[in-house]
């Protein structure tokens, strides 16, 4: 049996050695990747420039001295914050209404004390939803979504929501799995049913934790809001796409700015909150 | 009589209601959400799911542009690792030889792996392509970045976790610093390091996967060429490699945990 | 099959896998008993308490409870009447208010609507605190259940079963994770409390000193086998010494 450990582990190391080192000749061999290229003098030029234009270096109109412009923006943050807060409740509201039936231990009956043939099939859905949610980035499901909604913050939201229900979905199935049956099991013994149980049992004990996780991915959220709207899901992302298609660099300055703000507070918050959640 | 701790977490929960429901105030509902052919579109796109196209060079496509997908991945994040255990460990402040540098120590590199990995990875990419041009080193680097950042961070806390007691045995014992580093910290976060970077790895698949938008190449690419064809059943022909690919080191990295932790 | 009958057992045998637990097991309960089971690690107490409780179903022989067999209990709302449990520990919702964990007792009887609301305005709250009074708790109202200590715990299980109201009332080595002061004070009240509400007990318990004390009857169970069932003053050392095989310390 150790033997047997033993060579997987190795086996996997081995692969992924030779993962990085086919990763690294194909970038370099094949594709002729160039560090020096990259840093020629054309190159550093044109990149200076751009930095340039970055900061408003040489320019009349800079964008974040403009007083208009940062209330433009700051409309924008707050769309940018209903958006990610549209797509954790959304992500939430799916995640309570498939979260039991995705666990194990309801699925196999251990859980309620019951046992249902048709438990492991809605399990088997479930999960794979879940699978479909998880492996799609939200840019694809954005991309997807846009096609359906019009542009604004509610495909944004949708496009989020779609990518992290079968992330919350599968944290939050792992702490239904994990809880201790027994005071739950006792509760049936005092005569409670099951929805009784749910809400005096199952409930109560998983609530912490499943806050935890909203919270945490609130914050991922926060952080990909920026890239939906470049594909036309509004908030900041849009606007950013729209300042580099019109080469309006110092805007683009300025809504990272307050990108970055949004992310920062963000953060800030969440970590706060697991004061409430304690 | 209330006590708070009790009612805490029922504050907390009504807060976040309210605050979900003024986000919905956010949407313009009277003017319509939906395209006309909204609906429509949404039923094709979800049919096409159990038609993909099969045929040869859409698989050669899907394949190449998986393989492109992974390698930048896997550039990426290795280069990531490095970066993450150079200034994860400074950030962590083990080497730091007195109080003040240690949590001056901490504190800047912390906040320079915070602004790492603040800005997303898509950011980066075009920020690197807009300055330096299109390049695999562009989403290479775009990658390393945000993820070495957010690496670097986890293992910072790691490495903060351990129990003193044994590295004070080893410091007793007449190990310097870096010594200490060796031999107490990094074979107590060894596993937990590596069962993480494993976990970050499957988001890099998919993170490289949509570097595309800075025209690199990859699965997005493909998906976004098919979608602007409307060919759905292409689009789902690149989304389930995308899946497979993804579902595949989930389960390699859940099984080397679960050997790992035996 | 006389009325006062409240348990009979007739050849009840159950086994698991490659193990018998319990084979040809026979006695009858009067209403009111206190009974102490005793006997030595898996000689299948467990598993008799758990039959008793309906948890589990008999492989042969036939349960009857208050004149109906066991089969008839399968409506969990009614077999809560009947019988309630308590156990070693982890009998109550750790995250709950104790006022919460305490009214769960009448779950059998509140519908959907009662027990939502009850979770934000506790409903019959006087109850519940004349109950947790009577278990010597009556501040506790309020409190995270797992800031109690152990002993704390069991009493507000105990202050759970006064408001069921059970007329049966089964305990699975309720005791033993507690320190003897706690313990005794435990059983104390609980067969106590069991003859103020006119209850009937079978508790397992693996100190045959604390069943001497509490209890009036002994059932002894060995090797799933009824080894001794005799009242309280009546079983002698040497019965003991068997049942455990202990050694003698000289």
């Amino acid at each position: 049996m150790k033997k047997r450990k033993f060579t997987f582990l190795t086996f996997s190391f081995y692969a992924f050695l030779l993962l990085i080192v086919a990763s690294w000749y194909f970038v370099i061999g094949v594709k002729n990747a160039s560090l020096a290229e990259l840093f020629s003098k054309e190159n550093m030029a044109y990149a200076t420039k751009f930095f340039k234009g970055l900061f408003g270096v040489g320019q009349e109109d800079v964008a974040f001295m403009n007083r208009d412009s940062w209330s433009h923006a700051f409309k924008l943050t707050i769309e940018t914050l209903q958006m990610s807060i549209m797509a954790i409740g959304f992500s939430t509201i799916v995640m309570f209404l498939t979260v039991i039936p995705a666990s194990r231990n309801v699925a196999d009956g251990t859980m309620t004390l019951s046992r249902k043939w048709y438990r492991w099939i809605v399990f088997g859905l479930i999960r794979i939803s879940y699978v479909f949610s998880r492996a799609i980035p939200e840019l694809v499901w954005a991309m997807i979504v846009i096609f359906i909604f019009k542009p604004g913050i509610l495909p944004g939201a949708i496009a989020l929501a779609l990518h992290n229900f079968g992330i919350l979905g599968k944290l939050c199935a792992e702490v239904i799995e994990d809880t201790d049956s027994r005071p739950i099991r006792n509760l049936a013994s005092a005569g409670a049913g099951r929805a009784q149980i749910l809400m005096y049992g199952v409930f109560p004990t998983v609530l912490p934790q499943f806050l935890t996780y909203i919270l945490y991915r609130w914050e991922v959220i926060m952080r990909t809001t920026i890239v939906v709207g470049f594909v036309g899901a509004g908030g900041l992302g849009q606007e950013f796409k729209l300042s580099m298609s019109f080469f309006h660099y110092t805007e683009i300055t300025l809504l990272l700015i307050c990108y970055l703000i949004l992310v920062i507070i963000a953060d800030y918050i969440s970590e706060k909150s697991r004061f409430f959640v304690k | 009589m209330f006590s708070f701790d009790l009612h805490k977490r029922k504050i907390l929960t009504v807060f976040l209601l309210l605050l979900f429901m003024w986000s919905l105030f956010g949407v313009h509902w009277q003017e319509g959400v939906m395209h006309s052919s909204g609906i429509g579109t949404a039923m094709e796109i979800f049919a096409a799911m159990f038609t993909p196209d099969l045929s040869l060079d859409i698989l050669y496509l899907a394949a190449e542009s998986s393989w492109l997908t992974i390698a930048y991945a896997t550039a990426g994040m290795s280069l990531a690792l490095v970066l993450a255990l150079i200034i994860g460990i400074l950030a962590s402040g083990v080497l730091a030889s007195g109080k003040h540098s240690r949590s001056f120590m901490k504190g800047s590199f912390r906040g320079v792996l915070g602004f790492m990995r603040a800005i997303h990875e898509l950011v980066w990419a075009w920020l690197f392509v807009a300055s330096f041009g299109l390049s695999p080193y562009a989403a290479i680097f775009a990658l390393a970045i945000p993820y070495g950042g957010i690496l670097g961070r986890i293992f910072a806390d790691m490495i903060n976790d351990v129990p003193e007691e044994p590295i004070q045995a080893l410091r007793a014992a007449g190990a310097s610093r870096l010594q200490c580093l060796f031999y107490g910290y990094l074979p107590s976060v060894k596993n937990s390091m590596i069962s993480y970077t494993m976990y970050r790895y499957e988001c890099a698949i998919r993170s490289s996967a949509i570097m595309s938008f800075v025209g690199l190449g990859g699965l997005g690419y493909q998906i976004q060429l098919s979608l602007d064809d409307l060919q759905y059943n292409e689009v789902w022909t690149f989304l389930y490699f995308l899946i497979i690919i993804v579902v595949f080191i989930d389960g390699w990295s859940n099984m080397l945990r679960r050997r790992m932790a035996q | 099959m006389s009325e006062q009958n409240i348990i009979e057992m007739n050849q009840i045998s159950k086994n698991y896998e490659r193990k018998i637990a319990l084979s040809s097991l026979s006695f009858v309960v009067e209403k009111g008993e206190l009974i102490a089971l005793i006997g030595p690690s898996g000689a299948g107490k467990t598993t008799l308490l758990n039959l008793l409780a309906t948890i589990l179903k008999p492989d042969g022989g036939e349960l009857i409870i208050d004149g109906q067999p066991i089969q008839q209990y399968s409506d969990q709302k009614k077999r809560a009447k009947k019988i309630g449990i308590i156990r070693q520990q982890f009998d109550l919702v750790g995250q709950l208010a104790v006022i919460h964990n305490v009214l769960a007792g009448r779950l059998a009887d509140w519908g959907f609507f009662k027990s939502f609301l009850s979770l934000f305005i506790p409903q019959e709250k006087q109850a519940a605190t004349l109950a947790l009074e009577r278990v010597g708790l009556p501040d506790k109202l309020f409190e995270r259940t797992s800031n109690l200590s152990g002993g704390e715990q069991q009493r507000v299980a105990l202050a759970r079963l006064l408001m069921q109201k059970p007329e049966i009332v089964l305990a699975d080595e309720p005791v033993a994770s507690l320190d003897p002061a706690r313990a005794e004070d435990i059983l104390n009240m609980l067969t106590k409390l069991a003859k103020e509400e006119q209850q009937t007990v079978i508790a397992s318990l693996h100190s045959v000193e604390y069943a001497r004390k509490y209890f009036t009857r002994l059932i002894a169970l060995k090797n799933g086998e009824l080894f001794f069932d005799l009242p309280a003053d009546q079983v002698t050392d040497k019965q003991l010494q068997e049942l455990y095989q202990l050694k003698e310390l000289n």
